[in-house]
């Protein structure tokens, strides 16, 4: 016998203290935050507590993007495209949603953040990435 | 006493895998309970033999907390030493060897268990990522794979060919195991899953389970002794973003820690076989390269995990493997590989010697 079951529980999960100023940045300012290493120099983005190059502790937080180079792309039947986005000014790669066009993305494509009409401090406060505007 | 000394006498003394079923019907304890009495008669041991138990599982993947839990009784851990690892069986198999080693205990039972036929796996690692950033996008293990594989495609179109007939060769390899068996055309025309994988480029994941009795010394067992030389493992950024994914440098460093213990200094002709846990063919890439295997190891001989795997027992039915094929042949080495967690963020290796 096979018992069908199903688990469904709300939960809270802490952003932590420089990830939520992370998201209060993509909330309140439309601006995406990178976390740069007062040891290694790493700037990596989301901006976390940590630099993930050297363990050092992460207080420094610097604007990166809007703008990047999509390295990868992905695509899954029923979810939108995702890619392994480079922002500028940032050392470590952000996965997204790319947003305009269909099938392979080439590597190196320059794309920029659109941002939700309505945010409320969720990393979909950027809806995604689309193709820079003037890009060839 | 040196690290090359203190792993010197760990033995594989037997062990038992279950065939990869989708589903098998089993529950989890009856799976276990089966590779534990097989393991232990394979090592002409009772279960009053056994010092200490460690087991690998998932609760994520068993859909239940402490998911160790289950399989309390049927390891034979009640009132004896339980060690539980949330990650691959080879890492199970490595705390075993370390607690052998250490003198804490002679005989150590391994068990390692998983069924990706109580829910839809791929969905369910979305779970594993980081809640904050990740999580909230839909971002599961297969899409980190699939951006993985884009990545080190790049603009190499004829690469995916190549994986195709990697994927197709192992699993014919295989002969038998689950899943169907493809044409590298078919490979290709079967439905993506993450582009640019599809579903012919994925080792069928199925229920399993697997157990291993690893000891002191080892005396003088039938065949021979399988030591195992050196162990090696790394857990690299869990954030994908953080890594360079074209290669699997936590791999690397697992593999120079076991090499360095077990005296190996050039890889490339080090072993007769390795047996990487890769469920795609582009992971194969990332395998060789990072341990270093050349053109005279026989990668998977029995087709890898394209004969179907479990959530878990991938790596714990590799150092099964890896031990039959050499033992026997006094001298012999043979590689065996785990992984675990998003695009490879864990790793773990043991080389297996025979004596
Ligand atoms: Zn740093």
């Amino acid at each position: 016998m096979i018992l069908e079951g199903s688990i469904r529980l709300p939960f809270s999960y802490a952003a932590g203290v420089v990830g939520s100023r992370f998201l209060v940045a993509l909330r309140d300012e439309q601006v995406i935050l990178g976390g740069r290493c007062s040891d290694c120099g790493t700037v990596s983005c989301p901006a976390r507590s940590m630099c993930p190059e050297c363990g050092t502790h992460v207080d420094d937080l610097v604007e990166v993007g809007p703008g990047g180079t999509v390295e990868a792309w992905t695509e899954m039947p029923g979810k939108p495209a995702f890619g392994l986005i480079r922002l500028d000014g940032a050392d470590t790669a952000l996965i997204h949603h790319l947003l305009s066009g269909e099938g392979k993305w080439q590597p190196n494509t320059r794309v920029t953040a659109r941002f939700a009409p309505e945010r409320v401090g969720d990393i979909n406060d950027i809806e995604g990435f689309e193709e820079e505007r003037g890009a060839s | 006493m040196n690290r090359q000394q203190s792993t010197d006498g760990v033995s594989v003394l037997g062990g038992a895998e279950t065939a990869i079923a989708l589903p098998d019907p089993r529950s989890i304890a009856e799976m276990a309970l089966n590779v534990v009495e097989r393991a232990l008669e394979d090592a002409e041991l009772r279960w009053s033999d056994i010092d200490a138990v460690v087991t690998a599982s998932v609760d994520l993947f068993d859909g239940l907390t402490a998911s160790s839990i289950a399989v309390t009784e049927v390891v034979g851990a009640v009132m004896k030493p339980e060690t539980r690892i949330a990650a691959d069986g080879l890492a199970a198999a490595i705390q075993a060897v370390h607690q052998i080693a250490a003198g804490a205990y002679d005989t150590v039972l391994v068990v390692a268990h998983g069924k990706a036929s109580m829910a839809h796996h791929w969905n369910l690692t979305s779970w594993a990522m980081d809640p904050i950033f990740l999580q909230p996008l839909g971002v599961d293990f297969l899409t980190v794979a699939g951006l993985q594989a884009d990545l080190i495609a790049g603009s190499d179109s004829s690469i995916i060919r190549r994986w195709a007939e990697l994927a197709a060769h192992r699993k014919r390899t295989a002969r038998g195991g689950i899943g169907e068996s493809f044409t590298i055309d078919e490979v290709l025309e079967s439905p993506v899953i993450a582009a640019p994988i599809r579903v012919g480029m994925c080792a069928p994941l199925g229920d399993g389970a697997c157990a291993v009795v690893l000891g002191a010394g080892g005396g003088e067992t039938t065949g021979g002794r399988a030591v195992i030389a050196g162990t090696g493992h790394d857990l690299d950024s869990h954030h994908p973003g953080d890594r360079d994914l074209t290669e699997w440098a936590g791999l690397r460093r697992a593999c120079l820690r076991a090499y360095d213990m077990a005296g190996i200094t050039d890889p490339a002709v080090a072993f007769a076989v390795a047996e990487p846990s890769c469920l795609f063919p582009h992971e194969e890439a990332l395998f060789i390269d990072a341990a270093g295997v050349g053109e005279q190891t026989v990668l998977s001989p029995d087709g890898g995990l394209f004969a179907g795997t479990a959530p878990a027992i991938s790596g714990l039915g590799r150092l099964l493997r890896a031990t039959k094929a050499v033992k026997g042949n006094s001298g012999h080495r043979a590689l065996a590989h785990g992984t675990w967690g998003p695009a490879g963020q864990g790793q773990a290796v043991a080389v297996v010697e025979a004596r």
